[in-house]
C-alpha cells in the first residue's frame, strides 16, 4: 500500500516523489524513425509531441524515447523536412 | 409482436423510456449513465421518439428541468450517476414535495471521497430518505420492466411521487443481456399517458402543489407523506401483479424470496450482487444446508412487514451491503434490516457484510463465506462479529519508469494517442513551473496526467474548480504564498463553459489571482463526446446526432472571451496547439498577472480531438492551425481591456479546409458551410474593429 509507518491512518496518498514516466511502447502500431540527413534540427517534433517522447540533444538534434512514443504520428506529420516517417512495427 | 435482443442495462433503461412515451427528458452526461441519455438522444434524432430532449448545464438544472416539466404536467424521465446524483440532491427534496412523478435513473457509482467510477451505493445513500420510491434492480430485463412498472406506480394518484430505479454502473450498466423489448401498442394500453392532477399550466388548473406549508403542518405533513409511501406498498405489489398478467414476467413487489423455504440462515442483496448470491445459496443447499436469499427490491418504502414475517421464520441474517454509514459500524441496508427487526417477536442474530465498494466484485466465492458465516450464527445463536469487511489483496501497478527531466511532467501519460490536451499540458506546466497547484475539474485530463505531474494535482467538483481554486489561493495568500505558488486550473470546455461556469464568474468578479486554463475540445470528450455549451453550430455530437430528424447541434457556442471581458479580468487570451511560442508567451502573461495579484487570468485553448472529432490522429496539429488561419479560433489576448490579435494571417483561408477533414461536419450541406464561413467573417471582422476601437466597456 502507498503508507509508510509514518502516515496518518486511512489516508491513501500521492507521491510525487515516486512519480516517473508512463511507459506507453505497447501502445504503438507504428514508430517514428528520424533521418538525421534531412533534419534541420528546427525542435517542432518536440514542442508538438504529446507524450514528451522527443528531447533535444545539446546539438539541437531530436531523439525519440520509443518507452513513451504511441506512434500517433503528429512528429512525421508537422515535420517541415519530412526527416521523420512513421513505419509498422514488424511482427504486429 | 415482442421484439428481443442482446443489449446493456442502460440501453434496456432507454428502451423502457421510449416505450412509456416520456415527454420530457433533460440530460447531463457522467460516467456511466451516460449511454442512457445517447441512446434517448439517437432514439429522438431517428424519429423513433416523440419528445422534448434538453442539453442541461449540469445536474443541479437537469433535476430541476425534470421537476419543473413534472410539475407542468408531462411524463419525465433523467439519469444520472454518483457526483451528479449528489449535485441534484437539493432538487432531489424538492420532488417529493411537489409530488412530481418523475423516473430518475440512478446508474450507481461510488460517491465522492476517492474519485472511482465503479458502482457501490454510495451515492444514493444520502437520497434515500427524501420522501421518494428507490428501486433496485439485479438484471437489465428487470430495469426495462421496472421503468414501466414505476411509472404506473408513481403516477397512481393513491402514489404521486418520483421514483429512482437503481441499476449497478458497469455490471448492468454496460453489461450485455437478453432482453424481451414488450409490444408497444402493448404498453399503451397498459400505461396511459400521465394526466397530472394538479399541473402548474393556469389553463387546465388553479390549483397546484404549494411551495410552503405553514410551520404547525410541518409534522403533520410528514406523517401524511410517511402515509402515502406506506400507501404506495400495495401499489407496488399490485402494479406487479398486473405486469405479470399482461407481459408475464413477475418480480415480487417489495421483496423477493430465493429458496428460503425450511431456512435457518438468510442472506439479504439488493440490485445485481445478488445473482451471485443465489448461486451461493445453490451451492450451500446442494451441500445440505438450509441457507435462502431474501433480495430486497425497494429500499424506500423499506419491506420492514415483509422482512419480520421471513425473519420469524430463521434463526440468523447475514445482511450485504455495498453502502457504508460511517460512524454507525454498518452499511444502510444492515441498519435498516435491524431497525425493522427490533420490534419481531423473536430477537435474532444479524450479521452486517460491507463488501464490493467502489466496484469491487462480489464473487459467488465471498458470498458463500458470507452465507456460511451467517449459518455459523444461526447455529450459535449470537453474533461475534456484528459487522466485517470483506476485503481483498491489492496488487500493485508497475512502478513508473525513472526519468529525469527538468520539467513538472513526465514524458508519456493515459491521453488517446496524438491528444492536443497532452500537448497543452506540457507547455502550461513548462512554463508554470513546480511551483503551480493544479485544479482539476473532471474531464479527459482527470485520468490522462495526474500520474505523470510532478506537482499537487487534485481533482474538483465539476461545478466548483474555480471555487477550489480560490480556496487554495486565498489560504496560500494568507500565508504569505501568494507570489511564490501558482493556483491553476486545467478544465474542459464542459467544466468552463457550463457547469463550471458560475464558480468561474464568481472568482472573476472577486479577482482571486488565479489562472484559469480551458484545454476546449468543443463537447464534453471525457464521457465520449456530448455536445457542451462549447460545441460550434451543426457539429455531430453523441447528443447531437446526425440522423433523420436532426443534424448535429442546432445552436451556437458561447463566447467565452466575452463573457470574461464582461467581468473585466485583467487577462483573457486565446491560444492554439499549432501556435506554441504564442501558448506559452500567453501562459506567462498570466502568470505574470497572478503573480502582482492582479485578479484572474484565463486561457482558452483550442484542443483538436482525434477521437471526438474523427479525424486522423496524425493531424492534431494541422486542425489547431487549420481553426486559426480559417479564422474558426482567432488567437488574441485582452489585456486590461486592451484586445490584440496575436496572430494574423494575411488572408483567412477557407472555412471548407477545416471543415472538411473532420467527420463531426461531413453532413454539412454547401448553404451551411456558406453561412459558417459567412459567420467567421463577420466575426474576424468584428475582432479586426474592437482591435483599433480601443478598450472593451468596463475596464
Amino acid at each position: 500500500m502507498n503508507q509508510d509507518k509514518k502516515s496518518i491512518k486511512g489516508i491513501y496518498l500521492t507521491d510525487l516523489a515516486a512519480k516517473g514516466g508512463k511507459y506507453v511502447a505497447t501502445w504503438c502500431v507504428q514508430i517514428p524513425e528520424i533521418d538525421y540527413n534531412s533534419c534541420i534540427k528546427c525542435k517542432l517534433c518536440q514542442e508538438y509531441c504529446p507524450e514528451g517522447a522527443i528531447t533535444v540533444s545539446e546539438d539541437g538534434s531530436p531523439k525519440i524515447d520509443y518507452r513513451f512514443c504511441k506512434g500517433c504520428g503528429i512528429c512525421d506529420h508537422e515535420c517541415p523536412k519530412k526527416a521523420i516517417k512513421m513505419k509498422e512495427i514488424e511482427g504486429l | 409482436m415482442t421484439q428481443s435482443g442482446v443489449m446493456p442495462g442502460n440501453k434496456a433503461l432507454a428502451y423502457g423510456v421510449k416505450l412509456a412515451r416520456v415527454e420530457v427528458i433533460p440530460a447531463y452526461p457522467i460516467t456511466p449513465q451516460t449511454t442512457v441519455v445517447e441512446y434517448l438522444a439517437e432514439f429522438i434524432a431517428n424519429g423513433e421518439l416523440d419528445a422534448e430532449y434538453i442539453d442541461s448545464d449540469g445536474e443541479h438544472s437537469c433535476m430541476a428541468m425534470a421537476v419543473g416539466a413534472s410539475m407542468a404536467g408531462s411524463r419525465v424521465f433523467t439519469s444520472t450517476s454518483s457526483q451528479g446524483l449528489a449535485y441534484m440532491h437539493e432538487v432531489i427534496a424538492q420532488a417529493a414535495g411537489y409530488r412530481t412523478p418523475l423516473l430518475l435513473g440512478v446508474v450507481n457509482r461510488t460517491l465522492g471521497w476517492y474519485w472511482a467510477l465503479g458502482a457501490d451505493y454510495s451515492d444514493v445513500m444520502p437520497e434515500l430518505n427524501l420522501g421518494w420510491v428507490v428501486n433496485f434492480a439485479e438484471s437489465n430485463q428487470e430495469v426495462l420492466d421496472m421503468s414501466l412498472q414505476l411509472y404506473k406506480v408513481i403516477e397512481d394518484y393513491r402514489v404521486l411521487l418520483p421514483a429512482m430505479m437503481n441499476l449497478d454502473g458497469f455490471y448492468l450498466s454496460y453489461s450485455q443481456e437478453y432482453v424481451k423489448i414488450p409490444d408497444q401498442q402493448i404498453v399503451d394500453e397498459w400505461l396511459p399517458p400521465y394526466k397530472a392532477p394538479y399541473s402548474v399550466d393556469p389553463t387546465v388548473s388553479d390549483k397546484f402543489p404549494a411551495s410552503f406549508l405553514p410551520g404547525p403542518l410541518h409534522t403533520t405533513y410528514r406523517r401524511l407523506h410517511e402515509e402515502v409511501l406506506e400507501d404506495s406498498r400495495s401499489v407496488i405489489a399490485e402494479v406487479d401483479d398486473d405486469f405479470a398478467k399482461v407481459f408475464g414476467r413477475w418480480y415480487g413487489g417489495l421483496v423477493e424470496e430465493y429458496r428460503t423455504e425450511e431456512a435457518d440462515a438468510l442472506l439479504i442483496t439488493i440490485g445485481s450482487m445478488t445473482t451471485a448470491a443465489r448461486r451461493a445459496v445453490d451451492r450451500l443447499r446442494s451441500e445440505g444446508e438450509r441457507v435462502g436469499l431474501v433480495k430486497i427490491r425497494f429500499l424506500r418504502p423499506f419491506p420492514d412487514v415483509e422482512l419480520r414475517k421471513i425473519a420469524s421464520k430463521v434463526k440468523a441474517i447475514g445482511v450485504v451491503d455495498r453502502m457504508m454509514l460511517h460512524g454507525t459500524r454498518g452499511g444502510g441496508v444492515y441498519h435498516d434490516t435491524k431497525a425493522a427487526l427490533y420490534n419481531a417477536e423473536s430477537r435474532i442474530p444479524i450479521l452486517g457484510f460491507v463488501a464490493g465498494m467502489g466496484g469491487e466484485d462480489i464473487p459467488e466465492a465471498d458470498m458463500y463465506l458470507m452465507a456460511r458465516k451467517t449459518l455459523k450464527a444461526a447455529e450459535q445463536g449470537h453474533v461475534e462479529h456484528e459487522v466485517e469487511f470483506v476485503e481483498h489483496s491489492y496488487q500493485e501497478p508497475p512502478p513508473p519508469v525513472p526519468y529525469d527531466t527538468p520539467d513538472p511532467i513526465y514524458p508519456g501519460s493515459d491521453g488517446c494517442a496524438g491528444c492536443g490536451s497532452s500537448i497543452i499540458i506540457r507547455h502550461v506546466l513548462k512554463v508554470l513551473g513546480k511551483n503551480t497547484v493544479v485544479v482539476n475539474p473532471p474531464s479527459c485530463s482527470t485520468i490522462n496526467y495526474p500520474s505523470v505531474v510532478k506537482v499537487p494535482w487534485f481533482v474538483a467538483n465539476f461545478a466548483a474548480g474555480a471555487a477550489y481554486e480560490t480556496g487554495v489561493y486565498r489560504s496560500l495568500k494568507r500565508k504569505g504564498k501568494a507570489d511564490v505558488v501558482y493556483v491553476a486550473s486545467f478544465a474542459g470546455d464542459g467544466g468552463t463553459a457550463d457547469i463550471g461556469l458560475q464558480s468561474l464568474s464568481g472568482a472573476a468578479e472577486r479577482g482571486e489571482s488565479i489562472i484559469w486554463v480551458c484545454y476546449d475540445n468543443e463537447a464534453y470528450m471525457n464521457t465520449g463526446g456530448q455536445r457542451s455549451g462549447s460545441t460550434p453550430l451543426y457539429a455531430a455530437t453523441t447528443t447531437t446526432p446526425v440522423r433523420a430528424r436532426l443534424r448535429g447541434k442546432q445552436v451556437r457556442r458561447k463566447n467565452l472571451e466575452l463573457i470574461m471581458a464582461a467581468h473585466s479580468i485583467p487577462y483573457i487570451a486565446t491560444g492554439s496547439v499549432a501556435y506554441i511560442p504564442d501558448l506559452e508567451k500567453k501562459i506567462q502573461k498570466a502568470a505574470n498577472v497572478t503573480r502582482l495579484g492582479k485578479g484572474l487570468a484565463f486561457i482558452h485553448v483550442q484542443q483538436p480531438c482525434a477521437t471526438g472529432w474523427y479525424f486522423p490522429e496524425n493531424r492534431t496539429v494541422e486542425m489547431g492551425r487549420l481553426a486559426v488561419q480559417t479564422g474558426a479560433w482567432p488567437l488574441y489576448e485582452v489585456e486590461d481591456g486592451t484586445l490584440k490579435l496575436t496572430i494574423k494571417p494575411q488572408e483567412l483561408t477557407s472555412l471548407a479546409e477545416y471543415l472538411k477533414p473532420q467527420q463531426r461536419f461531413k453532413h454539412l450541406t454547401d448553404d451551411q458551410i456558406e453561412q459558417l464561413q459567412k459567420e467567421i467573417h463577420e466575426n474576424w471582422e468584428s475582432l479586426l474593429n474592437l482591435e483599433v476601437s480601443g478598450k472593451f466597456t468596463g475596464y
